[in-house]
């Protein structure tokens, strides 16, 4: 899974692909004030993107890869 | 090119020979139903076809035109003219893709604008009959939002961006601004926008909005992508096209002009998906091309107007001025358009129009365009310019299609190859008219020259038969392509496991030699399978893995085609074979005794030989081997057995790349001339009588310290004479290789080596065994061709 859930936190990693869009709207549902950890991941795939930014998460960390940071930037503040 | 490309290439010009054939008799008769279904069906098959292929501007193209035949077929929309016209052109598009295609020029990306315009045009016609019945429309249309006038979001771009971007703008390459808008169903294509997006060359800055607020997170539905990516890249427009090639609907892109970047003028740019970067902010570039167009449309209305194609003309041009009028913002001259149109459609004249033109054309191309020249350019005959809004125009019927294959009958190639063959030997008369003309009538000087012609002669005729050669090779796939399932069969029905591995499919060989391989090679594989390879148990028992490995191999070495077939079961027990040779009378005592290993594998070639304890459907009734020998041997190839106990059994055939013409070396023996063919006959030697020794009956002769076995060839026909010696004494002998040991055959005199056309034997005398077969000579005389592997094992 390149997501997991830790409590309230939901930590990305790698390739986030398509299939775990549902997974995390559904996970979003059941936590009210969740945060994202992108640090390890390198790409999002954009069905689960746009769950990210239909929910306006804070994001607690940045991915390391920057040219993503750049796109995620202006999708997700 | 891989071979599945090349024959989609060739099918696919089939197909729009057959295509273009069943539009102009679809117009001929436009109520043939059958006809129509036929047509759909070709364009159906070869959008398919297209599809398995990376070039998504020949879908796009078919897909469309499969769109509008489907309409046509189901009556909602009438054979007409122009939808011939426009089907047409697409099929040119087509083959204008091969053609690049064939060439190796395999981009595309250069047509995606091109193959966009055809599938709207295409697809207009679906819409005008949808609109016409209220119907809904079959698929969404390709209006997306490129079409519409774009807004470029610049309030949301740093200032900083903006001032670098604006000096960028003076420079001769602009940056691009790209608007991105996948498709809603997007993510079900499989499509991933965002890494699409990302993966644009030279992003310089980017964003990602969304093209409509965001709903509550429980009504929201993560499958419907709603996303916008706007990025600016340095990349040129080439690159970009290239890059969104799959999605050009869902794209704009906008070069970021001065004007596209001053946010006053920045309202008034439009961007249009269609032809070319052309359309920006209105500029000085966009009115020289309207200049350009209008020039253009002045020339088309000038042509003769007693054409059946006039009326798909004038509608042509009436929207290319329309066209012309919105991107000047004059739409208040779209209206007196429309009338000139009308009138110029009833009367069948192209004159309204022309005058609409000369009236109101220059308002939106003001400066060069002046109507006197536009209106004077079609008087002028010796322009004929090709309307340049019509990229295909000139592919039509005129210019005839490059074919690379051609399909002909198998006969016709067997007839040149005969053909060539009486060539060869008529040629091969010429030295002997040479020979006669210097004695016979003693003039040397014609003989020479005869001589340097049949030089002439000969060289041609020898690229003659070498390319005929090339037209007959085929692919050792033809007789590969059946093991998979054969293998598959047999091993079920013994229970055992076995992996196939065929290999070299793609070497050529003969067409003759290949067919006369297939029954041999099923033989062998079914021995293989049967004596060779062990049941699974068996196998796990010996330690190695259950599944038996096959591999059949096809090579090609020095003008000779190889096949090997090994595999990797419990291999030829010598001692098993040389007990069995024994029991069936085939070698005696003596042999047994002193036989090695190998040529005791070798046995199981003997006619007569089965290990086989029981006799099953599949072998075991002793035509085996000798079966598959004598089959390889016929046209001239070999087989080699090497055989490791518990490891395993190699076969290899060694087979002559074509048969046509057999190398042969003349001999003479008792005022007769034979045949030998070449690739049997190591060396010529003459050897003093004195040299020959006799053991016991044989004679024999030590030849570089090896004992060679020597046969008379008046013996070896039962002929009761001692052949002749020249005037040394010495006996001219052919050491020959047969099965692998050498034999010399002593005769009376060599001549010369020629090539010959081989005939086998036909009726009675195919039984007689020790020759294989006749052939003409240059000077009429007919040639034996002795078998010397039969004559010598025949005594």
């Amino acid at each position: 899974m390149a997501i997991s859930y830790k409590r309230n936190v939901a930590v990305f990693a790698d390739t986030v692909g398509v299939d775990e869009a549902e997974g995390l709207l559904a996970w979003l549902h059941e936590h009210p004030k969740p945060k994202l950890d992108l640090g390890a991941c390198t790409h999002i795939h954009a069905a689960p993107l746009q769950v990210l930014m239909a929910a306006r998460l804070p994001v607690a960390k940045w991915p390391k890869d920057s040219p993503l940071t750049a796109w995620l930037n202006s999708a997700l503040t | 090119m891989t071979p599945i490309l090349q024959q989609f290439l060739s099918e696919a010009r089939d197909f729009l020979q057959s295509i273009s054939e069943k539009l102009l008799r679809l117009e001929k008769a436009p109520g043939d139903a059958e006809l129509m279904s036929d047509l759909f069906r070709s364009v159906h098959t070869l959008k398919g076809n297209s599809g398995l292929f990376d070039f998504p501007e020949m879908t796009r193209v078919l897909h469309a035109a499969e769109d509008l035949m489907s309409v046509v077929r189901e009556g909602q929309l009438g054979f007409s003219q122009d939808l011939a016209d426009r089907l047409l052109e697409a099929m040119d598009f087509v083959a204008l893709l091969l053609d690049e295609l064939q060439s190796g020029a395999g981009g595309g990306a250069a047509h995606v604008q091109s193959s966009m315009r055809l599938a709207e045009s295409l697809r207009a016609l679906i819409v005008v009959v949808h609109g016409a019945a209220d119907g809904p429309l079959p698929r969404a249309h390709t209006s997306g939002p490129a079409q519409e006038p774009v807004t470029l979001p610049l309030e949301a771009v740093p200032d900083g961006l903006l001032a670098a971007w604006r000096e960028a703008a003076k420079a001769a390459a602009p940056l691009q601004w790209i608007i991105y808008t996948p498709a809603i169903d997007c993510f079900f294509k499989g499509e991933d926008p965002f890494h699409q997006a990302r993966q644009t060359p030279g992003i310089v800055w980017q964003r990602i909005s969304t093209r409509e607020s965001w709903p509550a997170l429980a009504e929201l539905d993560p499958y419907q992508c709603v996303l916008r990516f706007d990025l600016v890249t340095d990349a040129a427009r080439a690159t970009l096209d290239e890059h969104f090639r799959y999605v050009p609907e869902q794209v704009a892109i906008v070069p970021l002009t001065q004007q596209s970047l001053d946010p006053a003028l920045a309202t008034a740019a439009s961007v249009d998906g269609g032809p070319g970067p052309a359309a920006s902010a209105p500029g000085s570039s966009t009115s020289s091309m309207v200049r350009e167009i209008l020039a253009a449309q002045a020339i088309a209305l000038g042509l003769p107007d007693a054409v059946a194609w006039l009326p798909g003309r004038l509608r042509a041009i009436a929207s290319t001025l329309a066209a012309c009028s919105r991107s000047s913002g004059r739409e208040d001259a779209l209206p007196s358009l429309e009338a000139a149109l009308a009138l110029a459609l009833t009367s069948n004249r192209a004159e309204p129009l022309h005058a609409w033109m000369s009236a109101l054309g220059h308002a939106f191309a003001p400066p060069i365009a002046a109507p006197g020249t536009s209106s004077a350019e079609p008087s002028n005959p010796s322009i004929a310019a090709p309307n340049p809004s019509d990229p295909a125009s000139g592919r039509g019927g005129e210019e005839i299609p490059a074919t690379a294959v051609l399909k002909v009958e198998q006969g016709k190639i067997d007839r040149l190859m005969s053909l060539i063959g009486e060539m060869v030997v008529a040629k091969n008369g010429l030295p002997f008219l040479a020979a006669r003309a210097e004695s016979v009538y003693g003039v040397r000087e014609l003989s020479r020259e005869i001589k340097t012609q049949y030089a002439v002669i000969n060289r041609i005729a020898e690229e003659m038969q070498d390319a005929i050669m090339q037209v007959r090779m085929m692919p050792v796939s033809g007789v590969f392509q059946r093991f998979p399932r054969l293998v598959r069969d047999i091993s079920r029905k013994l229970g055992k496991e076995v992996l196939l591995t065929l290999e070299g499919e793609d070497t050529e060989a003969d067409k003759n030699i290949i067919e006369a391989l297939a029954d041999p090679l099923i033989h062998i594989v079914r021995n293989s399978l049967d004596h060779g390879i062990e049941t699974p148990e068996l196998r796990r028992a010996a330690g190695k893995p259950a599944e038996g490995r096959l591999v059949i191999r096809a090579s090609q070495d020095s003008g000779r085609v190889l096949i090997d077939i090994s595999d990797d079961g419990k291999g030829i027990d010598p001692a098993v074979v040389k007990r069995k040779a024994y029991e069936k009378g085939i070698i005696d005592e003596a042999v047994l005794e002193r036989i090695s290993d190998q040529e005791a594998v070798n046995l199981v070639f003997a006619a007569g030989f089965s290990t086989a304890e029981t006799v099953s459907d599949l072998s075991g009734r002793g035509v085996g081997m000798d079966v598959v020998r004598n089959a390889v041997e016929r046209v001239n190839g070999s087989v080699a057995l090497t055989s490791e106990k518990g490891k395993g059994t190699r076969l290899r055939l060694s087979l002559p790349l074509s048969m046509a013409v057999t190398n042969v070396m003349v001999i003479e023996s008792n005022k007769q001339i034979f045949g030998v063919p070449m690739d049997l006959v190591l060396e010529t030697v003459r050897i003093p009588r004195s040299a020959i020794r006799s053991i016991k009956n044989r004679q024999t002769i030590v030849l570089r310290n090896r004992i060679l076995p020597l046969r008379s060839l008046n013996e070896l026909l039962a002929e009761d004479l001692p052949q002749v010696s020249n005037e040394l004494d010495e006996m001219a002998t052919l050491v020959v290789q047969i099965h692998g040991e050498s034999l010399g055959i002593v005769v009376d005199d060599f001549r010369e080596v020629v090539d010959i056309i081989l005939k086998p034997m036909g009726g009675i005398l195919n039984a007689v065994p020790g020759y294989s077969g006749s052939a003409l000579l240059g000077d009429g005389s007919v040639l034996m061709v002795l078998n010397p592997k039969e004559l010598v094992t025949w005594q």
